[in-house]
């Protein structure tokens, strides 16, 4: 990275650090999910970016992580931050059981597997009243921390973009992205292509852990449609094909880009959001599948760590 | 939740399964028939049999046609848009790299359910035209899960007639087996891969008009039968198209049989804990098909 780069991201975050003293209560608001969405994308970056399998099911993750805050909060009274935390280590753990089964074998299983989890999770979620409250939804204390979980939601964000760039660029990315190319020769070059699919997956699903669990905090309130909705996996997708998958600021780009057009322009559609991220997906798919960054990347020969 | 299990509700529960699985193998002979043609996950499978159970609704409500009459338009209607969509958008992602064609089915699955959305809204809708129950002994029987799988088993066996007798059958399975060698032999392997798209989504649109009849119709219903079917041709053994069958009657078994022990609500994870066992204790199914 070029000096000039480093220097205009140092100044963009001591920037954001110093928002919060001037900021209106909605401004922070929308800061704060801005960061959510960053670190949703680059999580799903992380799995399906670098490695080719496509997680259609990672709100499960974020889904985990706030019903984990919740009842910590709730039911045990914890701190948000430690439960917040918590929530990340719990949805690791839930991506360790699932890709345990599910990575082994190449092709769909993975992706189809992911779609049906989120639907269990939420059928559990309502199922198991005691524990969550059911269809009810569990309320958490009233609170007002915006500040603090906007400084949070922020480092989140960094901490899976430093991640991300710091998987890239060592041996264990390349390993990801060589079974992304070709699973079979990555094999017959001596590399355990289980464990490592299997590491960045776990990686991968502690940000929306953590990122849930704040959410949770942040609203107050959950129930299981409200943290398990689909169509977060599926802007969490947009977001990064858009971005330009398996680089690194390409799902930053994807969801400040996104987020900003939902804020100022499709929030007055609303019901045509799917239709038009379906529209997006295909369209990228087939014209542009390396995203705006990829094609950029490919066109002037950038180096792989943009 | 029931304490006591007698034999009689065992039966029961036998009886339900099998009725609900004939629907199951239906529906997942048609992503099974995608997957081993093209290697194409069709997640758009589930919103296409949504489509096909709006279709029975519509005719149904305007002209009060009999739904399993509507079988004669659902089915042609969603053969055309399986051809469709092959010929638009999955045909230029079938030799790329899995994340391609599973990323633009899943596009095409969130915008046909929105579409659904804005034409028919998301209340719920039902077809009532056939509704209570045969007694036989100590069993009942709904007159719509009977019918309906009567019409499943007479679809699912015409479609492996079709497969195993007819010369075109043969070519679909020989692009299944080897598509360069098909290829080599004069099979016209892109009209394959539509007639395969198109067949199977006709199929799902068969299960789609023969459930609007039992179920809630809303646009959000398809995506469990992706999932579902999905879990079938595990089971069954991916490219091994008699397996579907098996496999789609012991996923409505095992459903059925959780119901016994856990209310009903939570049969959708049921399906998905079969999924992940069976990955886990028998990757290549329960019986293992030629590829894979």
């Amino acid at each position: 990275m070029t000096r000039g780069f480093l220097a205009g991201l140092g100044v963009l975050l001591v920037a954001l650090a110093l928002y919060p003293a001037v900021a209106t209560g909605y401004g922070l608001r929308v800061m704060l999910q801005l960061f959510m969405w960053i670190a949703l994308a680059q999580s799903w970056n992380l799995i399906s970016g670098l490695t080719g399998y496509v997680s259609f099911g990672h709100v499960a993750f974020f889904g985990m992580g706030a019903y984990t805050t919740g009842i910590l909060i709730v039911k045990l009274g914890w701190v948000w931050g430690v439960a917040a935390l918590a929530g990340g280590l719990t949805a690791a753990g839930l991506a360790f059981v699932i890709g345990w089964p599910c990575l082994r074998l190449k092709g769909p299983y993975f992706a189809i597997s992911m779609l049906g989890l989120n639907e269990a999770l939420r059928v559990l979620a309502s199922y198991f009243e005691g524990l969550t409250g059911g269809g009810y939804g569990l309320s958490l204390p009233t609170l007002d921390a915006s500040g603090p979980i906007y400084y949070a939601m922020g480092g989140v964000a960094v901490a899976v973009t430093a991640l991300v760039h710091l998987i890239v660029t060592s041996r264990f990315g390349l390993r990801l992205m060589t079974i992304r190319e070709d699973e079979v020769a990555a094999e017959a070059m001596g590399i355990a292509t289980f464990r490592y699919k299997l590491y960045a997956f776990v990686l991968s699903a502690v940000g929306p852990g953590i990122v849930g669990g704040l959410s949770a905090r942040d609203h107050g309130y959950i129930e299981p449609i409200s943290v398990f909705p689909i169509v977060t996996t599926i802007t969490m997708i947009v977001m990064v094909l858009v971005g330009g998958k398996g680089t690194i600021w390409g799902p930053v780009l994807g969801a400040t880009l996104l987020f900003s057009f939902q804020e100022l322009v499709w929030s007055h559609f609303i019901s045509l959001h799917q239709l038009l991220f379906g529209a997006i997906m295909v369209a990228m798919v087939l014209a542009m599948p390396r995203g705006i960054l990829g094609a950029l990347r490919q066109r002037y020969g950038l180096p792989r760590t943009i | 939740m029931n304490l006591v299990i007698t034999p009689t509700m065992i039966g029961q529960v036998v009886i339900s399964g099998l009725l609900a699985g004939s629907l199951y193998a239906l529906v997942a002979l048609g992503l099974g028939l995608i997957f081993g043609i093209m290697r194409v996950l069709n997640v758009a499978h589930g919103p296409i049999l949504m489509l096909g159970a709006y279709t029975t609704y519509w005719l149904f409500s305007t002209v009060e046609l009999d739904p399993y009459l509507s079988l004669l338009v659902s089915m042609p209607l969603m053969f055309v848009l399986g051809v469709l969509l092959q010929k638009l958008f999955v045909r230029h992602v079938v030799d790329a790299p899995g994340l391609s064609s599973l990323l633009l089915t899943f596009g095409v699955a969130i915008a046909i359910v929105n579409i659904a959305q804005l034409a028919f809204t998301s209340n719920l809708r039902s077809v009532e035209s056939l509704t209570g129950s045969f007694a036989l002994g100590p069993f009942a029987f709904s007159k719509a899960r009977v019918v309906a799988c009567g019409f499943a088993v007479g679809i699912t066996a015409a479609a492996f007639l079709f497969l195993q007798k007819t010369r075109l059958g043969k070519a679909m399975r020989a692009v299944s087996q080897n598509r360069e060698i098909a290829q080599v032999c004069g099979i016209n392997v892109q009209r394959i891969h539509m007639l395969a798209f198109g067949i199977a989504s006709a199929l799902a649109a068969a299960g789609g008009s023969l459930v609007a009849v039992m179920v809630a119709i809303q646009p959000g219903m398809g995506q469990v039968y992706t999932v579902k079917s999905f879990v079938v041709i595990v089971l069954g053994g991916v490219g091994h198209y008699p397996g579907a069958l098996v496999g789609g009657l012991l996923l409505g078994l095992v459903e059925q049989l959780s119901s016994l022990f856990l209310t009903t609500q939570v049969n959708e994870a049921v399906a998905y804990i079969v999924l992940v066992l069976v990955l886990l204790l028998r990757p290549t199914g329960l019986f293992p098909g030629r590829s894979q």
